[in-house]
């Protein structure tokens, strides 16, 4: 074995600094880890867990609807004494009508049973919650969720938590590598030893070995045009993987949230229609009612954002290309708009020029959250086929992991709620798995070196086509023919442009050839990532032959649970990715699949 | 200025220590139809024009708070920021990296000062031992007094408008000592003595001068000010504030 003057060696290596990685990081430092290294592309405080909004779903039982006020009713405080109105029970009955039956129904119930201990855990640590009168957890309506139980800080919850447990991780001696950039991961018969990764301040670029390694590095919303989703969610991880030979699962399902702002596809929080906001199209109609009647604004994600899409096909969309929707909170009132949602409105005013308190927004779906991504148990060890083989040594959590907790679709709120819960139990799992006595394993070769050449490579490289130009075209690809309606003929034609895009990108020119701070050298790495994972995400997409939560076919528009009432594994072949299939972890006495109404 | 320019010209410092001697300005011309933020025109200039130059930024609104950069003299994210109202009359937009701190390329500064003084002031919460079931029981009115100070993005703007920092590395500054107002107000932190000592040692509160630049940086509209003078008046009634703390956590 070759030792590389530039190894670093931890006993556990995380690699993304946002709720998951830095609750695996904190929960292993507690249970006697002392050895942990956390990197990050980004200052942990940047991370995009940071961008979430609306709030954290656990059946706290804090408040209920102002009795014979109806569904869009005030809220207030269930009196001490009083029945509750909420449960685990509830919460997990609706996570998985809300993913569409494809959710693993044991690891539901773990997450939400966990939900209401990890809520007090947070506010325990210090997080500034917006409080009921008596002075416990505030909670909201959110789409699909049959009762309040978003837990709030105004509208911007994800920040707080990320500040607090990053605060938290600090406390427990956590060593971070900031702008830190993940090139490849080690994995050799079965068995995870490392990572190679590059110091973004000097290029240099290390292997670094462990006994365990996490990924915990989020979403993929880049591959498309028009996202929520930071510059830095390029799926890093779910690449590197892939092609380090870990197979991904349920790719093909991909989040629009509805309502991102026109144009920049910026989140406009789910709590605005959790707090009654209404949707209407250029005709000033409320259409929810035509597609939703029961729940209409609160229903789940994948359903109002193809209803809106529907609306805008018709012809019946707002703004000068008539491709968005007006989100109108006037009716809120100035008071509760400042007080609830005072982050949407200075994220409407600065990127639309209205004021909710005034107007109503233009908004549009927006590509938002990807329920897909590394398949691992419910203790976050990654799996190496549909078998469910452990691949030893190697995590995984939050966005980044497919548990499945989301199956088709994700509800909103669960996402902060995932990430907190299975971050925490990859690092109990990990905590185990190294006092339970793992090695440092072998490294064949030089990996440092190997991406060395092959980044040396990218730089050599010189058009005369630029990497933005591949990039451009690959969202634009992603947007037009894998977005809320698929059909066979786009998603071939998708996939061609794809395979095409990956040739053209190894001719790309990077401008910047320097060391130092290279990120033109990150953005080529980057797109180079959204054409892996995104051939997976197509390829799925045309797999499947079946309209299941956000993964809507024109072509074959009902649910099929005969054929296809099973997670998609991909793994990486010769000629794009080969797949074969899990199970769903179904408690057919108590959840059985049911019709999916709203 | 708001008169109708077609194409602005965006002057950006560059400073590569690798290879420059020292930094420079370097203008770039970019057409601002569909009205984009300064973040998209330096995203434009980074991916079609120059790729070597340099930022960070991540979320493009306004949360994360990576793009804290000096415009035209004053310090403000580029993201939420749009290009058109930041040209003078000629059309031009110039962007330089905060002050005050070492830069490594271009429009990146080395943060370490900052997250220092961030780590000295203990930002993590230091509960009672006695935790309940449930959660702590804050008043609104409670989460009202911190809720602001909770806001902050630690994006640096204040840090690096602060003419006191400007002078003296080692003063604590106005994004920690928010933070640490903030937890030295919260019922549920159980050592505000010690923190307020903390910040009452020489490069503490008494360096600030009331000269109001983190205020008028500050992108959430928060008031590092206020925080300050509030230490300032606690860390003189220290003992009383430790007696109020532990009463109040009794009824937790």
């Amino acid at each position: 074995m070759m030792a590389n003057e530039n190894t670093i060696t931890h006993d556990v290596i995380i690699v993304g600094a946002g709720l998951a990685g830095s609750w695996a990081a904190m929960t292993a430092a507690q249970q006697g880890v002392k050895d942990i290294g956390v990197l990050s592309k980004l200052h942990p405080l940047r991370s995009h867990s940071g961008a979430a909004q609306g709030g954290i779903a656990a059946a706290l039982n804090n408040v209920r609807p102002v009795p014979d006020t109806g569904p869009r009713g005030p809220l207030e405080q269930i009196p001490p004494g009083d029945e509750p109105i909420d449960s685990w029970e509830l919460h997990m009955f609706d996570t998985i009508k809300g993913s569409d039956w494809l959710g693993d129904q044991d690891a539901i119930e773990i997450m939400v049973q966990e939900a209401i201990n990890i809520l007090y855990a947070y506010e325990h640590m210090g997080c500034v919650f917006s409080r009921t009168p008596d002075g416990r957890i505030a909670q909201r309506r959110f789409g699909g969720h049959s009762a309040p139980r978003a837990n709030y800080a105004a509208d911007w919850t994800g920040h707080v938590l990320l500040h607090t447990i990053h605060e938290q991780a600090l406390r427990h001696g956590v060593k971070f590598y900031s702008e830190w950039y993940l090139l490849d991961l080690i994995v050799e018969d079965n068995v995870c030893r490392g990572i190679v990764a590059m110091n973004i301040l000097d290029g240099s670029i290390h292997t670094l070995r462990a006994k365990a390694v996490m990924f915990a590095t989020g979403g993929y919303g880049r591959a498309f045009k028009i996202t929520s989703n930071a510059f830095a969610n390029t799926g890093d991880g779910v690449a590197i993987a892939y092609r380090a030979g870990v197979p991904l699962m349920d790719m093909e399902f991909v989040q629009f949230h509805p309502t991102g702002i026109y144009r920049h596809g910026i989140l406009m929080s789910e709590a605005c229609r959790g707090e009654g906001g209404y949707l209407t199209n250029s005709e000033g109609e409320r259409f929810m009612e035509r597609y939703a009647p029961e729940k209409m604004e609160l229903a789940p994600r994948d359903l109002v954002s193809r209803s809106e899409q529907t609306e805008i096909d018709q012809g019946r969309g707002i703004g000068p290309d008539k491709q968005g929707i007006y989100l109108d909170l006037r009716h809120l009132g100035r008071e509760k708009i400042l007080s609830r949602l005072p982050q949407v409105r200075e994220i409407a005013i600065d990127f639309t020029g209205t004021d909710p308190i005034d107007d109503p927004v233009p908004i549009q779906p927006t590509a938002h959250y990807s329920m897909g991504g590394i398949p691992t148990t419910a203790d976050g060890q990654v799996i190496a086929d549909a078998e469910g083989t452990p691949l030893t040594g190697f995590f995984a959590a939050g966005e980044v992991a497919c548990v499945s907790v989301h199956g088709a679709n994700r509800l909103g709120s669960n996402s902060l709620l995932e990430a907190s819960v299975f971050g925490r139990r990859a690092g109990k799992a990990i905590a185990q798995f190294i006092q339970d006595g793992a090695n440092l394993q072998p490294v064949n070769g030089d990996p440092a070196a190997m991406n060395q050449a092959r980044i040396q490579a990218h730089l050599e490289r010189n058009g005369p086509e630029l990497v933005d130009d591949i990039a451009q075209e690959l969202k634009e690809t992603m947007t037009s023919k894998c977005g809320i309606f698929r059909n066979e003929t786009n998603l071939e034609e998708g996939l061609a442009r794809i395979v095409e895009l990956k040739e053209r990108l190894k001719r790309a020119k990077i401008m910047d050839k320097g060391s130092r701070f290279n990120t033109d050298l990150l953005a080529g790495l980057e797109t180079e990532h959204l054409i892996t994972f995104s051939e997976v995400v197509v390829s799925g997409a045309l797999a499947r032959t079946e309209s299941r939560g956000a993964h809507s076919r024109t072509d074959y528009p009902e649910r099929d649970d005969e054929d296809w009432l099973k997670h998609t594994v991909a793994h990486k072949g010769e000629d794009g990715p080969r797949f074969s299939y899990k199970d769903v972890f179904i408690y057919w006495d108590r959840f059985p699949p049911q019709k999916r109404q709203y | 200025m708001n008169k109708k320019f077609e194409t602005a010209t965006v002057r950006v410092q560059r400073f590569n220590p690798d290879i420059d001697k020292k930094p420079y300005l370097q203008e770039f011309e970019v057409s601002t139809e569909g009205d984009p933020t300064l973040l998209d025109a330096l995203q434009f200039i980074k991916s079609r024009i120059d790729g070597s130059v340099t930022f960070r930024r991540s979320c493009r609104h306004a949360i994360c708070g990576s793009c804290a950069m000096n415009v035209n003299g004053r310090n403000i994210l580029v993201c939420h920021e749009p290009l058109k109202k930041h040209l003078d009359g000629r059309g031009r937009v110039t962007i330089r990296p905060l002050p005050y701190l070492p830069i490594i390329k271009d429009l990146v500064v080395d943060r370490t000062s900052f997250w220092r003084q961030y780590l000295l002031i203990k930002p993590w919460l230091v509960p009672p031992d006695n935790i309940p079931e449930k959660e702590f029981r804050m008043t609104p009115q409670e989460v009202a007094d911190l809720q602001s100070a909770e806001h902050c993005i630690m994006c640096g703007a204040c840090y690096s408008a602060c003419t006191v920092v400007g002078m003296t590395k080692e003063y604590i500054g106005p994004h920690a000592l928010l933070k640490e107002f903030m937890r030295v107000m919260d019922p549920r932190d159980t050592i505000p003595g010690e923190r307020l000592e903390i910040v009452s040692g020489s490069y503490g509160v008494a360096r600030c001068h009331t000269i109001f630049n983190c205020i008028d940086a500050c992108p959430k509209h928060l008031d590092p000010t206020k925080a300050i003078e509030t230490l300032r008046n606690l860390a003189t009634k220290r003992q009383a504030w430790e007696e109020q703390r532990k009463e109040r956590q009794e009824t937790l």
